[in-house]
């Protein structure tokens, strides 16, 4: 496909068709330019094809490696429903486990997954990474995270709690009227 | 309607006959030795290969822009001369 040297004018006219690109006879002063052309198509067609059937093709495979999985594990809850976990199950699993696990890497790994399976398969860790695709659809299925996300959470709370000692603490309660 | 220069009108006024490649519209001296050396020694020639090309704008352009290293406008100047011409005279 590359040497398009060796193409027949009736081939590089059928590519030519193929990429609906608009041409004339090949012939020895066109040649060249059809050559081009089909080049960059080729080129354009490769870069816009990777994307879509990469992201697919990583989904099914994680997703077939979990079912395969599935059998095994009778022990753990959340086997049976993993595209239906709620949050704070899922918040809750973390803290558990993030202290066990270090590392942003490992948590970004079994963030939404069993770790049970992780310590089996730590070396071929992306795989059962993000598999619960449903549940991680409205976000990115595997953005990396420098700080766990207990962590945010943990300090969400406590900002929270610190903006609501300060309120409470104020003296007057003109705020609260203007507020209401 | 663009104005057409000079060059442009002179061309199209008549029939080519054995002008030289530098008669054409946007093909001046620099333009005209490239596409000498490449064999497009004279007018009718270049408008061989346009018709080969089919007329088709994009295509002229391109390969004007490949073989003499052709500008925006001297590849539009180029077409629009053999164009017109064509229309005239083919």
């Amino acid at each position: 496909m590359s040497s398009f040297s060796n193409m027949s004018a009736e081939e590089i006219s059928s590519l030519l068709d193929e990429h609906g690109i608009k041409h004339g006879p090949v012939v020895d002063s066109t040649r060249n330019l059809y050559e081009k052309k089909l080049k960059e198509a080729m080129a354009k067609r490769k870069q816009a094809k990777p994307s879509p059937d990469k992201t697919f093709y990583r989904e099914e495979e994680e997703e077939v490696t979990y079912v395969y999985r599935t059998p095994t594990k009778s022990e753990n809850f959340m086997e049976s429903r993993p595209y239906m976990r709620s949050k704070p199950e899922w918040t809750a699993e973390e803290l558990e486990h993030s202290a066990s696990y270090s590392g942003y890497s490992r948590s970004s790994e079994y963030r939404g997954r069993d770790y049970d399976e992780l310590s089996h398969k730590m070396p071929v860790g992306a795989k059962t990474a993000p598999i619960r695709s449903g549940q991680d659809a409205p976000k990115a299925p595997k953005s990396p995270r420098l700080i766990p996300l207990w962590v945010q959470f943990l300090c969400f709370l406590a900002v929270a709690v610190f903006l609501y000692f300060v309120f409470s603490s104020m003296e007057s309660s003109e705020p609260l009227k203007v507020i209401e | 309607m663009s104005s057409t220069s000079q060059k442009h009108k002179d061309f199209v006024a008549e029939p080519m006959g054995e002008k030289p490649v530098m008669a054409l519209a946007g093909i001046g001296e620099v333009l005209g030795k490239r596409l000498e050396e490449k064999g497009f020694d004279k007018a009718y020639v270049v408008l061989g290969q346009f018709l080969v090309l089919k007329k088709d704008e994009e295509l002229f352009r391109d390969w004007l822009k490949d073989t003499c290293g052709a500008n925006a406008k001297q590849q539009g100047d180029c077409y629009g001369c053999l164009k017109e011409w064509c229309d005239a005279f083919l």
